[in-house]
């Protein structure tokens, strides 16, 4: 077999067992891997209305028939779950080198289900699996669990990683390996607490073959130097996603004080050019070309971060300009095991909560420092840190504040504000789990390229869709973001080389599709419909008081004229439902 | 005249030594004008992106005022 | 003479390097059983880097008691004489030889032109 192992390992973590199954490879036909795959298979093993936390849902951990080759930014993981914060399905594409290692144990997919009885550690080495007792370990910060099982099996071992957040089930933790490297958003860490399981370590000696080893090789580093290592990806290398902060400023879509306005003129004090004064390494996930990771050193810790989300929540969304309030909240965040983005999201309205007198969270806008208490609060459940634990939405729902908050069907908004780039107001509702940027990056269009005039409906169902189906390939076989100059004639070249498989430019444009509606497809039998497509209050009644895009917002009339729009690209009824022929022609 | 001064980011930095330039333009030139003034144009440069005047993005046709900082960027993939 | 050189601060810990060594040399991509084996990870809070490649320091040709191992501008294992026995790996400075199926693989600089460094992506590894 090419690319692919064939081969699922399945764990049972309530009967204590696990066993091999071969791969679903008319699935994979269809889906390619990661995302896409992992969601038909849990749309195919999920019962409808199951609940996130209990032993019926399943953990899976995904490669792609990419993974463990040499190709560029092929170091990448899928973990996905049917997510406690929104119920939708959830997909967090994890770097490191965890999901070569998993390859190279044999596996194209991990399965995770039932609960273990008591606090675990699942075990992986080439086919010897066990679960292990995770006395000792349970209850650490994610970083020591790292170093203690690695001090135990070997530093060889690639290892998943929660902290106390998630055994404490927020909604918002995350999945962490190497440290600072997560499958951040929807509270897949939780899904792994519930299951009992603190860590998963995989070592894997095995190989991935392909037809014409030699000549693929040759393709591979030619692509390398020729199509990767171009400014225009480059640029992850010398300051990381830093690079956003200037140009989203500039843009008038960077998020000031939980999204109330937008631009900084005081970005300069915590911009790349401050932060990598700090820098003592570089690093890259597995076979990364790009080496997007910068390891800082500063007064109060280490950290390898911050990115753009971070540095935008917890410096300008928070009112704080100090780089080492950034960094230090970066390194609490990921050791407390909170994806920065919701965490950040719910302190920063904390913040305006307090500051308008509608709730003393004790935190306003600018105390930086109190930013690592409440993460600490939020990761342990302590005070009011349970109420905010489980995002913004729920805190609201017993706090009042719902016109401040920014979520979509529960998962918190990234740093970029629509009212200067209305297209991703629909990209956030739109995307499958939850407000999120990684699926059409509207920014892009309608800022950086300057290709579509931002403060308008027209044209941005084509465009949120264009920009979707393009990431929904590439995160099913599977790529990372950054080789950003990836087109679909070099995946289907190199899906081709890789499995001896015939994939042609138009399979990549219908797999996105697909992909696309599968999750949709999930989404629907879950309950999920229009009325979940939603536009916060803030966006549609505030006009923003300054910045390049002062006095915008955005009318509830287009919001909805951009709905209609996706809708009827992607051949869904006005209430945003597939029917059913649509839906038979996914399995 | 006008005095504007032109600075570049990204890839497009390259474009300029230092990244950086002063250009001496009639009044009532746009941000085009500048940067054409400065040997910088914007149809030949696939990567070009946006532009911004004092920290706001503007359109490459708004009108330029004396001392005004005009910031070319290049355009940036990712997210 | 020309060695295989690594420049930490360059190094992305991506292991390009090791994924594309066994490609060339047993045929598919199997890192483990790459000739060379360069890493990067973070422990007890700092960032550490561990390398194991040949330098060609000839030690393992002076001790193979076989006689299986000649050191001229790179190593070669003869293994009709090699019983893998592990003196290589025991005696290299470096870790550098893999033990497999009672036979010892040790870097060839791919006669030359290593493979390794011609894919390093920031020029982390130079073979001068």
């Amino acid at each position: 077999m090419f690319g692919y192992t064939g081969k699922v390992l399945r764990i049972n973590l309530s009967a204590g067992s696990c066993g091999v199954e071969p791969l679903r490879m008319d699935w994979a036909d269809k889906y390619i891997g990661s995302k896409g795959l992992s969601i038909r298979y849990l749309y195919e093993e999920l019962a409808p209305h199951t609940d996130p936390l209990s032993p019926e849902n399943k953990l899976l951990l995904t490669t792609g028939p990419l993974t463990g080759t040499p190709i560029p930014c092929s170091g990448k993981l899928a973990v996905t779950s049917k997510s406690p914060a929104t119920g939708t399905i959830s997909d967090a594409s994890i770097g490191g080198h965890i999901g070569a290692e998993i390859k190279f144990a044999g596996y194209d997919m991990v399965i995770i289900e039932g609960r273990a009885q008591d606090p675990s550690y699942i075990l992986i080495d080439d086919d010897k699996v066990s679960v292990e007792s995770a006395d000792g370990i349970w209850g650490k910060g994610a970083y020591e669990t790292e170093d203690l099982i690695k001090a135990k099996h070997g530093c060889d071992h690639s290892v998943l990683a929660i902290g106390p957040a998630g055994e404490n089930l927020s909604t918002m933790a995350c999945i962490n390996t190497d440290y600072y490297r997560q499958a951040g958003r929807g509270g897949l860490g939780a899904v792994m607490g519930s299951k009992n399981v603190k860590a998963v370590a995989v070592r894997g000696t095995g190989a991935v073959d392909v037809p014409d080893i030699k000549k693929t090789t040759d393709r591979i580093i030619d692509i390398l130097t020729s199509d990767v290592l171009v400014e225009d990806n480059t640029f992850v290398y010398d300051v990381g996603t830093t690079a956003f902060l200037e140009a989203c400023n500039d843009g008038g879509i960077l998020p000031s004080k939980n999204f109330s306005d937008t631009t900084d003129k005081d970005w300069v004090k915590y911009n790349g050019d401050v932060l990598m004064t700090y820098r003592q390494g570089k690093r890259g996930c597995g076979c990364c070309g790009l080496g997007c990771g910068n390891f800082l050193k500063f007064k109060g810790g280490t950290v390898e971060g911050p990115e753009y989300e971070t540095i935008s929540v917890a410096g300008p969304n928070a009112g704080v300009d100090d780089p080492e309030s950034i960094m230090k909240y970066n390194e609490v965040a990921d050791d407390m095991g909170l994806d920065t983005i919701s965490a950040g999201d719910v302190i920063v309205w904390a913040m305006e909560m307090t500051e308008k007198g509608i709730h003393d969270f004790g935190i306003r806008f600018g105390e930086g420092e109190k930013m690592c208490d409440l993460l600490r609060m939020m990761a342990y459940r302590e005070g009011f840190g349970a109420d905010l634990a489980d995002g913004v939405k729920k805190a609201a729902a017993k706090y009042g504040g719902s016109e401040y908050t920014l979520e979509v069907k529960g998962l918190e908004y990234p740093q970029y504000e629509p009212r200067g780039s209305w297209g991703m107001s629909l990209s956030y509702a739109v995307s499958d789990r939850g407000a999120c940027h990684m699926r059409a990056y509207a920014p892009n269009v309608e800022v950086f390229e300057a290709a579509a005039p931002p403060y308008t409906a027209e044209g941005k169902g084509e465009m949120v869709y264009q920009l979707a189906e393009f990431n929904a390939v590439k995160f099913s076989a599977c790529i990372c973001d950054f080789w950003a100059t990836l087109d679909y004639a070099i995946l289907s070249e190199l899906l081709t080389l890789v499995t001896g498989k015939e994939w042609t430019e138009q399979d990549m444009s219908d797999t996105g599709r697909r992909v696309i509606n599968i999750a949709r497809a999930f989404n629907q039998r879950e309950g999920f419909s229009r009325k979940e497509d939603t536009i916060p209050k803030r966006l549609v009644k505030e006009a923003l008081a300054s910045g390049p895009a002062k006095g915008q917002k955005i009318p509830k009339e287009a919001f909805d004229d951009m709905l209609d729009q996706y809708y009827g690209v992607m051949g869904w009824d006005k209430n945003g439902l597939m029917p059913d022929e649509l839906i038979s022609s996914l399995m | 005249m006008i005095n504007v001064r032109i600075a570049l980011r990204g890839t497009l930095r390259n474009l300029l030594e230092g990244g950086e330039i002063t250009v001496s333009i009639p009044e009532g030139s746009t941000c085009d004008d500048a940067l054409n003034a400065a040997g910088i144009h914007r149809e030949d440069i696939p990567s070009f992106g946006f532009v911004s005047v004092n920290g706001m993005r503007v359109m490459v046709t708004d009108t330029l005022s004396d001392g005004d900082l005009l910031k070319a960027f290049s355009r940036i993939g990712g997210g | 003479m020309k060695r295989l050189k690594l420049e930490k601060e360059k190094c992305l810990g991506c292991k390009l390097c090791a994924v594309v060594c066994s490609a060339y040399k047993e045929g598919a991509y199997r890192p483990s059983a790459a000739r060379l084996d360069i890493q990067s990870h973070y422990e007890n809070g700092g960032l550490v880097y561990d390398d194991r490649f040949c330098i060609l320091c000839g030690i393992c040709a002076k001790n193979c008691p076989e006689g299986a191992i000649v050191q001229e501008e790179y190593i070669t294992v003869d293994h009709s004489k090699c019983v893998g026995c592990g003196t290589c790996l025991e005696k290299c400075p470096k870790n550098a030889p893999k033990i497999r199926d009672k036979k010892s693989y040790i870097c060839d600089t791919c006669e030359g032109t290593p493979n390794c460094v011609r894919t390093c992506p920031q020029n982390a590894l130079v073979f001068a």
